[in-house]
């Protein structure tokens, strides 16, 4: 199968009260076709900004400083805002978090499905309303609440909506942006299972862009693990478990419950994440690294190549799986 | 459904209050309550007569009760000055000040929407810059001030429109109708309506430039954004259809503040409305007059709030159909 | 042992308002239009003290010509900087000596609303029950009364004087500054410090001046300076109808004598639209003013 998204390179800042900021910094990322990429990482790392980036809606003080986003070989960013707008939503489309004001309040869902399906899909009314309720169904909700306004329903139902409306168009690509994360834990495994299904049926290919590792696992074939505006490591989601190369991957997987392993104590990565207004000289998970080098504090390590589809921006990735050990014990990452 | 009927019930005991709050004060200023009530003037018959309607030699609550029925029946007295039923005199006027204030809020409303739309789709521009200080000036303006300009430049320096009254003096109409939609009569709306309109659009260009901001930022507006659709409708359908919902209810809410605050236009500019009948019975002291047309003013006012309060309900579905 | 701990509790929890001078002064600094706003009002507030020394001549004198005619409808001159009325008065005196009355209008508005306002405030949100309900009743009462036509019923009533005017106008406009304060009392009033000042046995109408009165303080300010801008509007409106006090010159005596005077018909500009740019400049000065003090008390996030 061909790689339907090639992210090359790419960087976003913003401007905050007069410093430039660099949320997103020189990320590489691949998405096969039929494939699903879980973008892991703490809060602030720049996973949100990254997929807003890509799918190419910023904040006014945000924007695109360099890169490529290819989508079936052509780059997003050197197309004219108008081809850009066409691409938007046909192509590929934007699940948001659950928390957020994302449908608008005024409007029934089944005119808000029809706007997308007449106005961008064209299709007549008659058309546009049979696949509402095809994609309501696809979803799990009752077709008869397409008539409901958003407040109508709940967390969950808005999350599934939202889904149904990103599937509208066909899109060969879907990004997700926390689709579970303000749900509660029996509606969020209903929601994953909803879109593992879908995934499933219509070789769905997605972003799921996320803090939680559990919802990766369940969901996504593909992991890429986000610190600091950048990618340290990504490859199969049973690489990056099983075989953890970076250090922030292997205290990730250690700070995460897993429901079929014996439980171990949980251990935190102490300390924060750097202020990416200035970020630090080398490695930008040295400070909070236990395993660091001296090296790591001078350069910048660059991704080396660990297996096969399996790469991880860590100097000391050869020596992986003796680190590994030392990772699972609380006392390295205890000060 | 009970919403509505408590902002029915409120309605109805702020009407109550306020006529009551009336009655007070004009039984127990310090002075003659029957003087107040009785014109010197009056003939021996008419004095019997408003004695009777009023009950000014019974005891203070059994007027009180008096004044309450009469009330209810639309039954104000007579005015001192012209000796005809007040009633009759302030419904010969009220749709005067009805359409003074209808037109110009209309024409407030409309321009004030599209400018404060306008002026948030281009924030930050000159245009911006120059214009939100200029509106919060017409607002920080007297309103008769505006009328005398308006009037000096178009009345009496280019002559375009009359200087006053609602229609040429001596004109004749078949009916009421006619003479409301005679060319004459509009001629006449148009310097009040113009002044009272630039006075009143401030309000509605601020809120919705106001609330367009607070709803651009909001996760819907960046949705339809990535939805790929476009500026336009993105602005109109779903910015400006969400900010509008507080201006139904103000405009609603400036239309009862209005037919109070338009006391002064009428009098800059002669119209025969209630808020210049008010001040004329004042000044005449003419108490029967004065009340009654106090009174319609305030019933108009209550009555604009309560449609306010329904409106926004109405329209708010998040309010119609629950909270989830 | 939780006796001892709470009066330091009750001290440290109090909310200060720190270095509120600074804050005000930074503000200012920052935010152009409230800057703008507090120059003119100053520049007013001096012509009104200093009004017996600047205007040239008695604004209610009637003047004569060097060849004894009398000096009226004269356009703008070095001798007379606005002209002269159709009686032959000058209207630059008039104007200068108008600051007064619309001044002192508004200012003692401004203070007569706030303190209502709090006052009823402080009562409704910290006693609560029949007490709040009845002046929140009485508080919808007044806000459904028409302004301007109770203005003149009752000043007609008790008496055009400008005391009068300032106190009828207090009476309307109270009811949102008490709303907006009985609210943060109500807030104010669940927080920690009040309840340790309680359990140390502070007395009800202690903690109520002095733990909770400081703290709304900003909020009656913010609503004074607001009442500012209708009072001035208010006193103006009922001059020119020939209700407001016939005594003083005031700008709205002065656009009622213009009008009265066929002013309009004669195009004499300078006589009626100063006492109007005037009147716009200060009421204009008390919305910058509000709203710049209005984001100091209450900051948006996420703005510019």
């Amino acid at each position: 199968m061909g790689t339907l998204l090639e992210v090359k390179g790419l960087s976003v800042s913003y401007r905050r009260g007069g410093v430039a900021v660099r949320a997103v910094d020189a990320v590489d990322l691949d998405v096969p076709a039929g494939a699903m990429l879980g973008l892991v990482g703490e809060s602030g790392c720049g996973k949100s900004t990254l997929a807003r980036a890509l799918m190419g809606v910023l904040p006014g003080n945000a924007s695109i400083d360099g890169g490529r986003v290819a989508l079936d070989g052509e780059d997003l960013t050197e197309l004219t805002p108008a081809k850009r707008r066409q691409r938007l939503w046909r192509e590929l489309s934007f699940v948001p978090q659950t928390s957020m004001n994302a449908l608008d309040p005024v409007y029934r869902l089944r005119d808000q499905m029809r706007e997308v399906l007449c106005e961008r899909g064209g299709l007549p009314t008659k058309a546009a309303d049979e696949r509402a309720v095809a994609l309501f169904r696809s979803v799990g909700l009752d077709p008869v609440r397409l008539t409901d306004f958003p407040h109508q329903f709940s967390g969950g139902m808005r999350q599934r909506a939202a889904i149904a409306m990103a599937l509208a168009l066909n899109p060969k690509l879907v990004i997700a942006d926390e689709p579970v994360t303000a749900l509660d834990v029996i509606v969020q495994r209903q929601v994953l299972d909803t879109i593992r299904r879908l995934g499933r049926d219509l070789g769905l290919s997605a972003i799921i862009v996320t803090h939680d590792i559990s919802v990766v696992t369940y969901l996504c074939g593909l992991t890429a693990v986000m610190y600091a505006g950048r990618i340290v490591e990504q490859g199969t989601t049973e690489a990056l478990t099983r075989r953890p190369t970076h250090p922030y991957t292997m205290g990730l997987m250690n700070a995460s419950p897993d429901l079929h392993e014996p439980v171990e104590t949980l251990v935190p990565i102490e300390g924060a994440p750097p202020d990416l207004a200035d970020p630090p000289k080398g490695c930008r998970f040295a400070p909070r690294c236990p395993l660091a080098l001296a090296a790591c504090r001078e350069s910048d390590p660059p991704p080396v190549v660990v297996e096969p589809g399996h790469s991880a921006a860590c100097f000391r990735a050869a020596e992986a799986g003796a680190l590994r050990e030392a990772a699972r014990k609380a006392s390295t990452w205890t000060r | 459904m009970a919403y509505f009927g408590r902002r029915f019930l409120h309605m109805l005991i702020v009407l109550w209050a306020i006529a009551t709050i009336l009655f007070l004060l004009f039984r127990l200023m310090p002075t003659d309550p029957s003087i107040a009530h009785l014109d010197p003037t009056f003939t021996e018959e008419q004095r019997q007569l408003v004695r009777a309607q009023f009950g000014l030699d019974r005891p203070l609550f059994e007027q009180y009760l008096i004044y309450m029925k009469n009330l209810a029946e639309g039954e104000f007295g007579l005015s001192f000055r012209q000796r005809q039923p007040v009633m009759g005199l302030v419904l010969a006027v009220l749709p005067n000040t009805l359409l003074l204030t209808s037109s110009a809020l209309i024409v407030a409303y409309l321009f004030g929407a599209l400018l404060g739309a306008y002026l948030a789709w281009r924030r930050g521009s000159l245009f911006e810059k120059i214009s939100v200080p200029l509106v919060l000036a017409t607002r920080a303006a007297p309103e008769f001030w505006l009328g005398m300009i308006v009037l000096a430049i178009f009345a009496f320096g280019l002559n375009w429109f009359p200087s006053g009254g609602a229609n040429v003096a001596g004109a004749r109409y078949a009916s009421e109708w006619e003479r409301i939609f005679s060319l004459d009569y509009l001629r006449h709306l148009v310097l009040p309506v113009l002044t009272l309109a630039i006075y009143l659009q401030g309000l509605p260009a601020l809120l919705m430039r106001s609330n367009m901001l607070e709803i651009m930022r909001e996760e819907f507006v960046t949705m339809a954004r990535m939805k790929g659709l476009s500026e336009r409708r993105i602005m109109l359908r779903h910015a400006a259809r969400n900010a509008l919902l507080p201006l139904v209810t103000a405009f609603a809410l400036g239309f009862g503040q209005s037919v109070g605050g338009n006391v002064v236009i009428e009098n800059v500019f002669s119209w025969p409305g209630l808020g210049r009948l008010l001040v004329d019975a004042v000044a005449n002291s003419d108490y029967p007059l004065a009340q009654g047309a106090f009174l319609v003013i305030a019933f108009v006012l209550v009555v604009m709030n309560f449609i306010a309060d329904l409106m926004y309900g109405l329209l708010d579905p998040r309010v119609v159909h629950g909270e989830h | 042992m939780a006796s001892i701990e709470l009066p330091h509790i009750a001290a440290a929890a109090r909310p200060r308002a720190p270095g509120l001078f600074a804050r005000l002064a930074r503000h200012l600094a920052k935010n152009p239009s409230a800057l703008i706003g507090v120059s003119i009002y100053l520049v007013f507030v001096l012509v009104a003290a200093l009004a017996g020394s600047i205007a040239p001549y008695d604004p209610i004198e009637i003047l004569f010509t060097e060849d004894g005619q009398l000096a009226a409808s004269l356009p703008p001159s070095a001798a007379h900087l606005l002209g002269t009325t159709n009686l032959g008065r000058d209207v630059f005196s008039q104007l200068v000596l108008g600051a007064r009355p619309s001044l002192f209008v508004g200012l003692t508005a401004a203070v007569a609303v706030a303190t209502i306002g709090s006052a009823v405030g402080l009562v409704a949100g910290y006693l609560g029950g029949w007490v709040d309900r009845a002046l929140m009743r009485l508080a919808d009462l007044v806000l459904g009364l028409p302004f301007l036509p109770f203005v003149i019923v009752l000043v007609a009533l008790i008496g055009p004087s400008l005391q009068n005017i300032v106190l009828t106008v207090a009476i309307l406009l109270w009811p949102n500054a008490a709303r907006v304060i009985r609210s943060q009392v109500l807030t104010l009033s669940q927080r920690q410090f009040i309840e340790a000042a309680r359990v140390t046995g502070a007395g009800e109408w202690r903690i109520m001046l002095v733990h909770i009165a400081p703290n709304i303080v900003p909020l009656a300010f913010l609503y004074g300076s607001i009442a500012v801008g209708w009072a001035i509007l208010t006193q103006a409106s009922l001059s020119f109808l020939g209700f407001g006090a016939t005594d003083t010159i005031s700008w709205g005596t002065m656009l009622q004598d213009a009008y009265a005077s066929q002013a309009l018909d004669r195009e004499q500009f300078s006589w009626f639209v100063p006492p109007g740019i005037c009147l716009v400049l200060v009421v204009l000065a008390g919305f910058l003013i509000s709203r710049g003090y209005e984001e100091l008390l209450f900051p948006k996030l996420g703005e510019g």
